[in-house]
């Protein structure tokens, strides 16, 4: 089976913006997706949440485009969008038919152009409420909600850009002032910083003559500060432990390792192994916690990937009532250490080739994510054509690699251990939003 | 020109390319299986959907959830493949295996890559003909379902899903219960109990394989002759679907408040017994249900989000099933905004029935369920969907080609008609998780109907609801 390759150009304006063009007509629908290279990593103390409730402002408008016209306009023309945020980029994308491509080009140039035309202090209060629910529904009022940003914490050190959450806390979403708004998108908005993708149903010489129309004369902002070094030790040093008293039924543990970089090619040795290990109902973590010993309610294991200083690789599984969580979290961390002790077997890793190939191929199916990849590789790796050399590089991850990688990676003294426990009467565990980014007092070896 | 002069300078749209929603054949195996086939040229992917026209539905009372703990059970072995072998053997094909009981219907899928579909399909018919329901793997199944149970509790969004259904429903309608069994049916359910809802499940005359992806070159009635040809040849006598009980247990407005105490948000559904998918206005529904509640700038997100911010956001719409589904509007909003978000929503639901909607409200909606239409079916596993679901509503071959036309052809007084003739205030419930304390008084004194306050259980010693509930699972 070979994944199609995906055709595509790439160029940059003068005023630095990056142009990626890829042309497939199969369906009449064409994707843009413009990331900008600004992330939670680029928020400092005081200011966490920034970039995110950044992002909800980007749909109050600009110059020529009403409070929530964004989202009118799209929809009418038939088309979805969003934006996400997370920490390493922001990026906005809209899907549209095809025949509507213009209009999405030119409401993104606006607001990258015009933004602070539009920005108002009615607006900025009406998004923080809108955020501040949104982190109410998403973390605090769910069970085993924070558990992501604990592992930050834990992670990595205080003075590191990851070890804050992306939603930030509600102190520093109730500070975020106008002024903090306009500077942020003077600094981080400008074309230079961001690649925009367009891929499907377009016609290259029309594209690039409505990009070069509309950002063409967006000025760049040569004065984009540097993050700092985000470099780190590639691994902990010593374990590091925490209980969490939560309103949750079932204890649970969460595992966070530090992990190699996006690009590394042990990053990618990482992501068959977290098929291996709990990849669905063939997987070792699945037969061993859930089919066979019985001790645990469900597994999972995968890796998130970062390009500043380390990618996360995390685990969890939930505890079976009347079972003791340490047996658990022992088998757990059996599996994972046998993976660097004794290599996979053929069969093993023949299934995993094959479910990935599989994978890929659905995922890349589609312009949305054709195009989500093509700015994703370009901005962080600054090599867009890893989109035909992804697969590729997961086949060539033979048992060797995946030896190497889980012997280096999945290790005690490179491990964060997060249990979450039923709350005792003392403690109910009510989350009242204040305690993020504090979750560090239990480190231990 | 100026930058501030090009960007002052909307632009309008292309030629839109002509749109035909995929043509598809059908052909009838001896056995009354039907086959539906439907070629994408470019999409190596295919999809295959064996869908059953039993449901979670049809299923009666004193097994509730076996239908559901089948589909689970299903990939647990079978007779030429015990254990995890089926699945493995899957997975050496790069193939994904996927079986789920819905409501409405019972669905077995596979997606593969062309040239191994024969072999992928294979497995699918031993799974589907050949289950064995070990007992050990069904115990532990049925612990899984049943910790599951206790862990929906502890979460809001699960908690007010499942209390939402209990409380609209009566208690003789299925959809009162969770999909997947409560804590009373769930013990009950013995490998037989499964060998049971399987059995009546497996009827070849009740049944479509939908398939749909680049096949070029492969005869697909003729495979599934091959593969499917047996299948379910010892059926007893079937009874007609039919429509499952929907019966309201509501007739007047009430509040139902889960108190969770220390709750940052409140998590809300209001609403009532809503429609079945077959009926005669379903484009008008769909139009009105998008100005209402299903467009990003819809009256209640504009008023609950863009407004007054008290939520991250606010949807509402009909969940049509082959009976009626319900009708909610859902959201969660912050713990001191429960009440006016209440009376808010209360109040749109009022306005989308006391005036019409205007011009520019009914041409978003349209145009964009119109213009979307393309973007839901990209690849063959949406077209497979969509197919599955014409089956499983009996409904005409020209459905969804036509279904733009219908859209464009609704007008303000259809959107009126609808929502006076779909939306109850006199007989909406209003239902709550959250913290009961903090918007107790305000709660008295909004006059909203009559309150019943839920005191809090203890997650960990959770049990037995008194009311039969319902979940978000197989919806």
């Amino acid at each position: 089976m070979t994944v199609p390759s995906v055709r595509f150009t790439d160029e940059r304006l003068s005023n630095g913006l990056r142009l990626i063009i890829s042309e497939d007509h199969l369906a009449p629908i064409v994707a843009i997706n413009i990331w900008y290279n600004v992330g939670s990593k680029h928020e400092v103390a005081g200011k966490t949440g920034f970039a995110h409730l950044f992002e909800h402002v980007m749909f109050q408008g600009s110059r020529d485009v009403a409070k929530t016209e964004h989202m009118a306009l799209v929809q009418a023309a038939g088309g979805t969008m969003n934006g996400t945020t997370w920490l390493d980029r922001t990026n906005y994308f809209e899907t549209m038919p095809s025949h509507q491509l213009e209009l999405a080009l030119w409401l993104e140039a606006d607001r990258m152009a015009t933004l602070l035309d539009a920005l108002n202090q009615e607006n900025l209060d009406n998004q923080r409420d809108v955020v501040k629910n949104e982190k109410r529904s998403s973390y605090d009022n769910r069970p085993y909600g924070d558990w992501f940003h604990k592992l930050q914490a834990h992670l990595f050190p205080a003075e590191h850009p990851y070890h804050h959450p992306t939603i930030g806390s509600m102190e520093d979403l109730d500070a975020a002032s106008l002024e903090d708004v306009a500077a942020f998108f003077r600094t981080y908005y400008a074309p230079n910083n961001a690649v925009l993708s367009v891929v499907g149903d377009v016609d290259p010489a029309q594209a690039r003559a409505w990009v070069e129309r509309y950002f063409g004369a967006i000025p760049a902002n040569a004065a984009i500060p540097p993050l700092a070094d985000m470099s780190l030790p590639p691994v902990l040093g010593a374990e590091s432990r925490e209980v969490v008293q939560d309103r949750v039924p079932l204890p649970r543990h969460f595992f966070g390792f530090r992990a190699p970089c996006l690009g590394d090619t042990r990053f990618d040795a990482l992501e068959v192994a977290a098929q291996i290990l709990a990849g669905g109902k063939g997987s070792r973590l699945y037969r061993r916690l859930v089919r066979d010993e019985k001790i645990a309610q469900d597994v999972a294991f995968f890796s998130l990937g970062l390009v500043g200083g380390a990618s996360i690789a995390a685990g969890q599984a939930t505890v079976r009532p009347g079972v003791d969580p340490a047996l658990v979290e022992r088998a757990f961390e059996e599996e994972l250490e046998r993976l660097g002790r004794e290599p996979v077997t053929d069969d093993e890793l023949a299934r995993a080739h094959a479910l990935i190939e599989t994978y890929e191929l659905e995922a890349l199916q589609r312009v949305d994510e054709r195009a989500d990849r093509l700015s994703m590789y370009a901005t962080l790796l600054d090599d867009p054509e890893m989109i035909n050399r992804q697969l590729g590089r997961y086949l060539a991850v033979g048992k060797a690699e995946i030896l190497a990688a889980a012997a280096e990676v999945l290790r005690p003294e490179n491990r964060v251990v997060l249990t979450y426990v039923p709350a005792t009467e003392a403690g109910d565990g009510t989350t009242d939003g204040t305690t993020y980014g504090t979750t560090d007092e239990e480190t231990a070896a | 020109m100026t930058l501030e002069q090009i960007l002052a300078e909307r632009p309008s749209p292309g030629q839109p390319r002509t749109y035909r929603f995929p043509a598809f054949e059908r052909a009838m195996l001896p056995s009354g299986l039907q086959v539906l086939t439907v070629h994408v040229p470019g999409r190596p992917l295919v999809s295959a959907n064996l869908v059953f026209l039993r449901g979670v539905g049809d299923e009666p009372r004193d097994i509730a959830g076996a239908t559901v703990l089948a589909a689970r059970a299903m990939t647990e072995g079978t007779e030429r493949y015990p254990g995890v072998e089926l699945i493995e053997a899957a997975e050496r094909l790069g193939a994904t295996l996927h079986v789920e009981a819905s409501w409405d219907a019972f669905v077995a899928a596979v997606e593969v890559v062309a040239p191994r579909m024969e072999a992928a399909l294979e497995l699918l018919a031993e799974l589907v003909e050949r289950p064995t329901f070990p007992e050990q793997d069904v115990a532990r199944l049925r612990d899984e379902r049943l910790n599951d149970l206790m862990q929906a509790k502890a979460d809001p969004r699960r908690r007010v899903e499942r209390a939402f259904g209990a409380t609209i429903y009566a208690a003789e309608s299925p959809y009162s219960r969770p999909s997947g069994g409560d804590e009373k049916s769930v013990p009950r359910l013995s490998p037989d109990a499964l060998r049971k809802a399987h059995a009546s499940i497996l009827a070849p005359d009740r049944a479509a394989l939908i398939v749909g992806g680049d096949l070029t070159g492969v005869a697909i009635p003729s495979l599934a002759e091959r593969v499917f040809g047996s299948l379910g040849g010892a059926a007893a006598s079937l009874t007609p679907a039919g429509a499952p009980d929907a019966t309201s247990a509501v007739s007047r407005p009430i509040v139902r408040f889960y108190h969770r105490p220390g709750s940052v948000q409140t998590e809300l559904r209001i609403g009532h017994v809503g429609l079945p998918r077959r009926i005669p206005d379903f484009h008008a529904v769909a139009v009105m249900s998008a100005i209402l509640g299903g467009l990003f700038n819809s009256r209640l997100q504009m008023n609950l989000r863009e407004d007054k911010g008290y939520t991250y956001g606010v949807g509402a719409g009909f969940d049509m099933r082959r009976g009626a589904g319900p009708f909610a509007v859902r959201t969660a909003v912050q713990t001191a905004a429960t009440v006016p978000a209440i009376l808010e929503t209360l109040s749109e639901l009022r306005r989308i029935r006391e005036t019409e909607v205007t011009k520019a409200e009914l041409a978003a909606a349209r145009d964009y369920l119109v213009g979307v239409f393309p973007l839901r079916f990209e690849t063959p596993g949406a077209v497979v969907g969509a197919l599955g679901g014409l089956f499983v509503h009996e409904l005409p071959d020209d459905e969804l080609s036509r279904y733009r036309d219908a859209i464009e052809a609704v007008t303000i007084a259809d959107v009126q008609a609808a929502a006076r003739e779909h939306i109850d205030l006199d007989r909406m419930a209003i239902v709550a998780v959250g913290d009961a304390d903090a918007v107790a008084g305000e709660l008295d004194s909004a006059g909203l109907g009559e309150i019943e306050v839920i005191a809090e259980e203890s997650p960990v010693t959770a049990g037995d609801d008194a009311a039969n509930e319902s979940d978000e699972e197989g919806e």
